[in-house]
């Protein structure tokens, strides 16, 4: 808690979409120390992406913003486009799930990464350019120098991923958003970019908050792991707390998802235990838990009040009446 | 011609529907918005459509071709003569009337036959695609590039203007305008994967056409025509203004304004009126053509 | 980007030229090749046409020189002096002969066409190039103060006004100008002097150009404001650009404008074909000497050298403008220039 780089105290976010509200994140709060890695996983829809575009400030107006967003003590919400632009690309950066279409098409790479560097720094465009080469150098591009000249359809999908993170870490951030990084690109790609980013973060002592969906990525590569569901934290706990040998999951909807990922061991032609039902409605969410329709073991607790987030074992938080069994392993 | 092909104005969409980021009071605001933009226009329309066409039926207006030179120059509101009279003594409302009846069904008739050829040209060359495609396209093209004043001049100069040449000489612009849209469409609608399912179902092709082709790019045609009827008004305007259009002395909007000209200077009314008159029923019909757009989505 | 592919498709295609040599890939080049072919069946074809227009009419153009009182016999004899009595086809057949070797023929006052159309084009070249330029330009900067708060003031007031621009007529928009401008405030003459200084060109053709940009001016900027606002709302890498940090204004001019700018300059070359025909109604108004006065003259007088000189000139400028609108995209848009390669 002393010293940490981001704190987020009961965020809140809601959109005003057809003359009805949404509640994208409803009350969230965690912290990102120095150089870890928080993972925070959750269906389409769970307010994961918004949570952190919140943050970035980069949620279109009209949003109702609550609650805050402490980054290094300054606080980020309630500051003026103006204001924030100084923090965006050089506190804190971001890299999108779609690189085909998050770079600009008839503007070279290069330029477009020079372009992170002039937007807060005062360098010569030949200076910007050099370090821009230098950044696609860091980023593991080969024959730098010649990729800055081109476009990024001449790119493959692991490339222009790169050239995204050569722009993120443009001005040296100490905080880095992946949002669903890696989604795009084939396993391959996936793993060399993410031991890319572990390794960039060992680098240049970056903090790494990467948005996924994806269970075992966060398994593998993060210190800290938040699982959301519609727009709440439902568990928290270190990686080690939670997967591996000695690992407990608690909540219901992350044993569910640990659940559906098919193992080898598996015996054949069983069918895979998934998760029914369908994402919740926004703009209707049930009272009580919201997992609550589509949980197994829910009672009738469960649909009448909502749990509560609460440090239940040491570091590892969760909110839910009828938690999984201890030593319930993952 | 005097505007721009019209497919070009459609290629300026309406400006596109904000994301509804709006509370409950801003989404009645913008509901009302959207109503009031499609129902004024059209209402206007459909007023000045009465005025030209029903208006003689029911009242007798004074002749818009023949005046006594006695009452000449008359101002507006003078007995008889709403809007006064010109030079000759001619009733200016009745002219505006007539001419806007003469504006109208010059319009209307070169865009149905554009729809009718045009459109059976651009489905045909969408849909079969290959030589035919080629084919049509080179005469769509060559009729495109072929400038319709020419060919109205040399037609008026030749056989006399009149009202069916007019006709005629627009349509040659009008139906590459019309096949070009609907060939675009086609195309794209042929691309979808439905329709290749249908084809690979083995749907034979004229139940293609009718079936699919044709109820898909009716909204294009119909906010196509609204924007090319107004084009057309503007270009037989500007043909009756040079004198190879509707000859005088029958009222036009076009003959309005050429004889207004030499009076310019002295009293502007004489050209104001039947520019003004041009301009609401121009405007109006784009912004239902807007409207029209806006309610059935982009394209 | 809808906006691009729906013009793309519609771009029959035709035409090619200049602008070759920028072009490095080869894809580019065939593609132009066959544009090149395709324009020479659309010219051929239209002055066929005009030339069939024009004879089928009764042929009166020796009538014409002659004068009401000419005697019958004078007047075949003209006709038999000026090849007028040989078939359509023939006839045809010589111009075109003629036109390939450079010789668009003589007209009936006794000028070659060469020597008209050489005096008169740029004059109208002028006219239009005023024209397409200032509303361009203004497009571009009122649609940018648009699309930076849609729906603002800003916008609505582009809003109406291109409204208005879409809608007016150029020749009854032309005599408001008169009006105003010419009559009232005097600042510029009703009729067009002759062009031969910079300060003529600007007393002169200012409010012919105005007349004929204002309707330009209202289609380009709804035009770019619908894809300027469309980008910013729409698409990843204006988001990735806020990301990094840069200031609203550089990302719509940086990132949105310089994409939009496509589908602005297609739309300008299929546009131009359109531009010369409202050119000649507008010259008449202002009498300014360029070929759209001459080819009214020449309609009225039968005389058929001009005439289809001039409207050799017209198609060569829609093919022309085709033409730029795929050159646009084969020479500017990065990714049909350089094709896709992969690492």
């Amino acid at each position: 808690m002393t010293d940490a780089l981001l704190q987020v105290d009961d965020l809140r976010v809601t959109f005003p979409v057809g003359g009805r509200e949404v509640r994208a994140v409803d009350g969230v709060s965690f912290t990102v120390e120095p150089g870890q890695t928080l993972a925070i996983i959750g269906e389409s829809g769970s307010g994961k992406t918004v949570c952190c575009r919140a943050i970035m400030g980069l949620l279109p107006a009209g949003t109702a913003i609550r609650g805050s967003a402490r980054l290094r003590g300054s606080e980020l919400l309630g500051l003026s486009d103006a204001e924030l632009r100084r923090h965006r690309g050089s506190d804190v950066a971001m890299v999108f799930q779609d690189p085909a279409r998050s770079l600009n098409p008839t503007m070279r790479a290069g330029v477009q990464v020079a372009e992170a560097i002039t937007t807060h720094r005062k360098v010569s465009k030949r200076e910007a350019s050099t370090q821009a080469v230098e950044l696609l150098r860091l980023v593991r591009i080969p024959a730098a120098e010649r990729r800055f000249h081109e476009y990024p359809h001449q790119l493959s999908g692991g490339m222009r991923q790169r050239v995204m993170i050569a722009i993120a870490l443009a001005c040296r951030p100490k905080l880095l958003i992946a949002d669903e990084a890696t989604t795009a690109l084939d396993v391959t790609t996936q793993a060399q970019i993410m031991e890319l980013l572990l390794d960039l973060q060992k680098e240049l002592d970056m903090a790494l908050i990467m948005i996924s969906h994806d269970l075992g990525l966060a398994a593998s590569y993060a210190d800290e792991v938040v699982v959301m569901y519609a727009g709440k934290i439902v568990e928290q706990a270190p990686a080690t707390q939670l997967f591996g040998a000695g690992g407990a999951v608690r909540m219901r909807y992350t044993r569910a998802l640990l659940d559906a990922i098919p193992h080898l061991d598996r015996p054949a032609h069983t069918q895979l235990p998934i998760v029914g039902g369908r994402p919740p409605d926004p703009t209707a969410l049930p009272p009580g838990c919201s997992f609550a329709p589509r949980c197994q073991y829910a009672e009738d607790d469960c649909r009448a009040k909502m749990p509560t987030l609460a440090e239940h074992t040491p570091s590892h938080r969760w909110a839910c009446w009828h938690p999984c069994e201890e030593g319930g392993a993952a | 011609m005097a505007a721009p092909l019209p497919e070009v104005q459609l290629a300026t969409a309406a400006p596109p529907p904000l994301p509804s980021l709006v509370n409950a009071r801003q989404l009645r605001a913008q509901r009302l918005g959207r109503a009031l933009r499609l129902w004024v226009p059209a209402g206007i329309i459909i007023l000045i459509l009465a005025m030209c066409f029903l208006l003689p039926l029911v009242t007798t207006l004074p002749s818009s071709t023949n005046g006594n030179i006695i009452y000449n120059n008359e101002a507006p509101f003078s007995p008889g003569h709403w809007l006064g009279t010109n030079v000759q003594g001619v009733d200016i409302f009745s002219q505006l009337v007539y001419g806007g009846q003469v504006a109208f069904e010059v319009a209307v008739s070169v865009t149905a036959i554009g729809i009718v050829i045009g459109g059976t040209l651009g489905v045909v060359a969408g849909y079969f695609g290959g030589w035919v495609d080629a084919v049509l396209s080179r005469v769509l093209d060559v009729l495109i590039a072929f400038p319709a004043l020419v060919l109205a001049l040399v037609i008026a100069e030749g056989l006399g203007p009149s009202e069916i040449h007019t006709i005629w000489a627009l349509s040659v612009f009008g139906i590459p305008a019309v096949g070009r849209i609907t060939r675009g469409a086609t195309l794209t609608i042929r691309g979808l994967p439905y329709m290749t399912a249908a084809r690979l179902a083995g749907t034979r092709s004229w139940r293609m056409i009718a079936r699919h082709i044709l109820p898909n790019i009716m909204p294009i045609i119909v906010t196509f025509s609204l924007l090319g009827i107004g084009v057309v008004i503007i270009l037989e305007g500007a043909l009756d203004f040079l004198g190879y259009g509707i000859p005088a002395p029958t009222a036009s909007w076009g003959n309005m304004i050429a004889n207004g000209q030499q009076i310019l200077s002295a009293q502007p009314e004489y050209v104001l009126i039947p520019s003004i008159a041009l301009l609401i029923t121009v405007a109006s019909l784009n912004m239902l053509g807007d409207a029209l757009r806006e309610r059935w989505g982009t394209q | 980007m809808a906006l691009v592919q729906q013009i793309q498709l519609q771009t029959g295609g035709s035409g090619a030229r200049d602008g070759a040599r920028r072009i490095t890939g080869s894809p580019a080049l065939r593609t132009i090749g066959r544009r090149l072919l395709a324009a020479i069946p659309v010219l051929i074809g239209v002055t066929f046409l005009t030339f069939a227009v024009m004879s089928t009419l009764p042929n009166t153009t020796a009538q014409a020189i002659l004068g009401l009182n000419a005697t019958p016999s004078a007047v075949r004899a003209l006709n038999q002096s000026l090849g007028l009595n040989q078939p359509f086809l023939e006839r045809y057949w010589h111009w075109l002969v003629n036109v390939l070797h450079g010789n668009l023929g003589t007209s009936i006052e006794g000028a070659s066409v060469n020597h008209e159309l050489a005096i008169h084009v740029p004059t109208t070249l002028g006219l239009l190039l005023y024209a397409l330029v200032v509303s361009v330009v203004l497009a571009i900067i009122v649609a940018t103060l648009a699309a930076r708060r849609p729906n603002g003031i800003a916008d609505r007031i582009s809003l109406a006004v291109s409204m208005l621009g879409l809608s007016t007529a150029p020749y009854a928009f032309a005599f408001l100008l008169i009006i105003i401008f010419a009559v009232k405030l005097q600042w510029f003459p009703v009729l067009s002097g002759p062009v031969n200084s910079p300060a003529s060109f600007f007393r002169n053709l200012t409010l012919p150009a105005a007349s004929i940009g204002f309707g330009l001016f209202a289609i380009y900027t709804r035009l770019l404001r619908a894809d300027l606002v469309e980008q910013m709302q729409r698409e990843d890498y204006i988001v990735t650009a806020k990301a990094k940090g840069v200031a609203p204004w550089r990302v719509l001019i940086r990132h949105a404008l310089r994409n939009s700018m496509f589908n602005l300059i297609t739309v300008i070359g299929l546009n131009l074909g359109g531009l010369v025909g409202a050119a000649a109604i507008i010259e008449t108004i202002f009498q300014v000497q360029g070929i759209g006065n001459d080819l009214l003259t020449g309609i009225s007088n039968h005389d058929e050298p001009l005439v289809e000189g001039i409207v050799l000139v017209f198609a060569l400028v829609t093919v022309l403008g085709n033409l730029l609108a795929d050159l646009a995209y084969a020479v500017l848009d990065p990714r049909i220039r350089y094709g896709s390669s992969t690492s």
